[in-house]
């Protein structure tokens, strides 16, 4: 009970924390751009997409409607979203310790691993708060604005054609994947913060080892090969396996395993550190 | 029949590194005390009153409250105390109501809103029940923490240095508080404290805590009995003559126009100054100088 009424508090904390609404401004804004200069331009950036392939093929219907549109708001802000996770989640454990809360807190009858646990709900339902806003602009209000149709995705093994009906079950399952992925940075954010007793190191630490993983990822030197499939930020994009056709559902299952496998490791890293932690702030 | 401990340290250990917080720490607190942790800054007060909440993890010794120990039963003990260490640190974005109900919910036994604003009201913030803590000073965070302190009515009160920052109403409204609890709520105190004077005035027991060891335990009223103390003597200018006479063998350890000064024990004053009047010496007053400032710097000197 005391864990429900924990996780309680900290939804309240982050619910009236001015910093928890920057995330939801900063994707309303992003998005907001995004489907205006899309709206305006949009066309003669698809034009210099499709111009390879209009000797061959010929595009009837709307092109650029709003399951393309949302498609492209996804690819974009896939990568800053992790940024604004961990402004509110790095800052749960660490900001408490800087404002002397964390010691008050730990001075209460519930125990040091389900405090943090209920850090590390609270801290999921903000990430999966922010990923259904960024479905509701992306795919409703883009669908809204834009129109629905067939939606062309170009990858690298070329041009994929999903039919309009074929799409939404695609959109929901891209989104989970989207959503256990930025899990995983919440949870990496919450580790960092229990190994801190200042609000900007964990969010900093955050952004690097995300940075870091994905240089590394992106490095074509064979040293890095057989750590790659195990970086996090190698199964952030698995989103993106849900516009194949079919999809590789071996691919989504390994990056599942992977960002779960880190979501419980971070946990587990954590509760250790949280509970043996000297709390002299 | 004596009451068994209520709050039991024996031989208490806290490295931080290569540095000893804390050697060798005992103490006794029994049920009804208040009980004064007395000690220069970097004594190791703060940090025994961390480990005796489990902030901190001791790395050797035992501690017990309610006879149990506080590294296998936490969450019993620590249901059953209220504490406020160092500064009273609040969630700047959240009101002092919201702030009272956060840290109830998590007590244990959470508040109804009626007991919440009760207790605001008992230490004066009723009024500012709904405004945001960043907006508070000092003297009513102190107020608030004891607020979050007491709401839980928990039968152990530990406070760190509870009247650091107060203005001197403030000083005497939260001696006037502890004693409150302690006279009406029969509650068990224990506070540490850098004004001495304070432990003197509200403490009936204390420890004296020096370079990570407790030196000396006891009443207050008995450690401070058996002291020599130093009185001051003021009488008339022409008289000190006559009075130096009279108070032979007392040797004056200080001296000037108006007053004397000499070590002598508290049984002996009533007979000095009977004394002093027989000898025709017009005796203005007498003020003891010993205070607990005085034995407590004695004590770390030794």
């Amino acid at each position: 009970m005391i864990f429900l009424y924990s996780t309680y508090n900290e939804l309240i904390k982050i619910a009236l924390k001015p910093r928890s609404y920057l995330g939801l401004a900063a994707i309303t804004a992003l998005v907001g751009i995004i489907l205006f200069a899309l709206h305006v331009d949009g066309m003669s950036m698809i034009s210099f997409v499709t111009s390879s392939f209009e000797q061959t093929l010929r595009f009837e219907g709307k092109v650029l409607n709003g399951n393309l549109v949302a498609f492209i708001i996804l690819q974009m802000l896939i990568v800053h979203i992790p940024l604004l996770v961990a402004l509110v989640t790095g800052d749960l454990v660490s900001g408490e310790a800087a404002m002397g809360t964390l010691r008050m807190l730990a001075t209460k009858p519930i125990s040091r691993a389900s405090l943090l646990l209920s850090k590390f709900l609270a801290g999921g339902i903000y990430t999966l708060l922010i990923v259904v806003w960024l479905g509701i602009l992306a795919v409703v209000v883009g669908r809204g604005w834009f129109g629905t149709g067939d939606m062309m995705v170009l990858n690298s093994d070329g041009l994929v054609i999903l039919q309009e009906a074929d799409i939404v079950w695609r959109y929901v399952g891209a989104f989970c994947v989207a959503f256990l992925a930025l899990l995983s940075i919440s949870s990496l954010s919450i580790c960092l913060s229990c190994f801190s007793n200042n609000s900007i190191g964990p969010i900093v630490s955050t952004m690097a080892i995300i940075l870091l993983f994905t240089i590394i990822g992106t490095l074509d030197v064979p040293v890095f090969d057989p750590i790659k499939p195990l970086l996090l930020t190698t199964h952030m994009a698995a989103w993106r396996s849900f516009f194949e056709d079919p999809v590789p559902w071996d691919v989504v299952r390994t990056s599942v395993y992977v960002l779960s496998g880190h979501i419980i490791a971070f946990i587990s890293i954590s509760i250790i550190a949280f509970t043996k932690k000297d709390i002299t702030v | 029949m004596i009451d068994s401990p209520i709050v039991s340290i024996a031989h208490l250990v806290k490295n931080f590194g290569t540095f000893q917080a804390i050697k060798d720490v005992s103490l006794s607190v029994y049920p009804g005390d208040v009980y004064g942790f007395l000690g220069p800054n970097g004594a190791g007060k703060s940090t025994t009153m961390r480990c005796m909440l489990s902030l901190i993890h001791p790395d050797g010794g035992n501690i017990e409250l309610f006879g149990k120990n506080i590294a296998t039963e936490r969450h019993a003990i620590l249901s059953r105390i209220g504490c406020l260490i160092e500064k009273p640190d609040f969630y700047k974005y959240l009101s002092a109501y919201q702030n009272l109900a956060q840290f109830s919910r998590v007590s244990g036994n959470p508040s109804s809103k009626k007991a919440i604003m009760e207790m605001l009201d008992f230490v004066g913030l009723l009024e500012r029940a709904n405004d945001h803590v960043s907006g508070f000073s000092h003297g009513m965070r102190q107020r608030l923490g004891i607020a979050q302190t007491l709401l839980h009515d928990p039968d152990i009160i530990i406070l760190d240095e509870p009247t650091t920052g107060l203005d001197p109403q403030g000083i005497i409204d939260m001696r006037n508080l502890i004693l409150q609890l302690k006279n009406e709520r029969k509650k068990t105190i224990i506070l540490s404290s850098h004004h001495l004077s304070e432990v003197e005035l509200i403490c009936n027991r204390m420890v004296i805590i020096n370079k990570g060891e407790s030196i000396l335990e006891g009443s207050v009223q008995d450690l401070l009995a058996d002291q020599a103390q130093i009185m001051r003597i003021e009488t008339a200018a022409k008289d000190q003559a006559k009075a130096m006479s009279a108070l032979a063998p007392h040797s004056p350890v200080a001296i000037n126009a108006v007053w004397i000064e000499i070590e002598i024990d508290k049984a002996s004053i009533p007979a000095v100054h009977a004394h002093l009047v027989a000898e025709g010496v017009a005796v203005f007053a007498m003020e003891s100088k010993r205070k607990l400032e005085d034995y407590f710097i004695k004590l770390l000197a030794a």
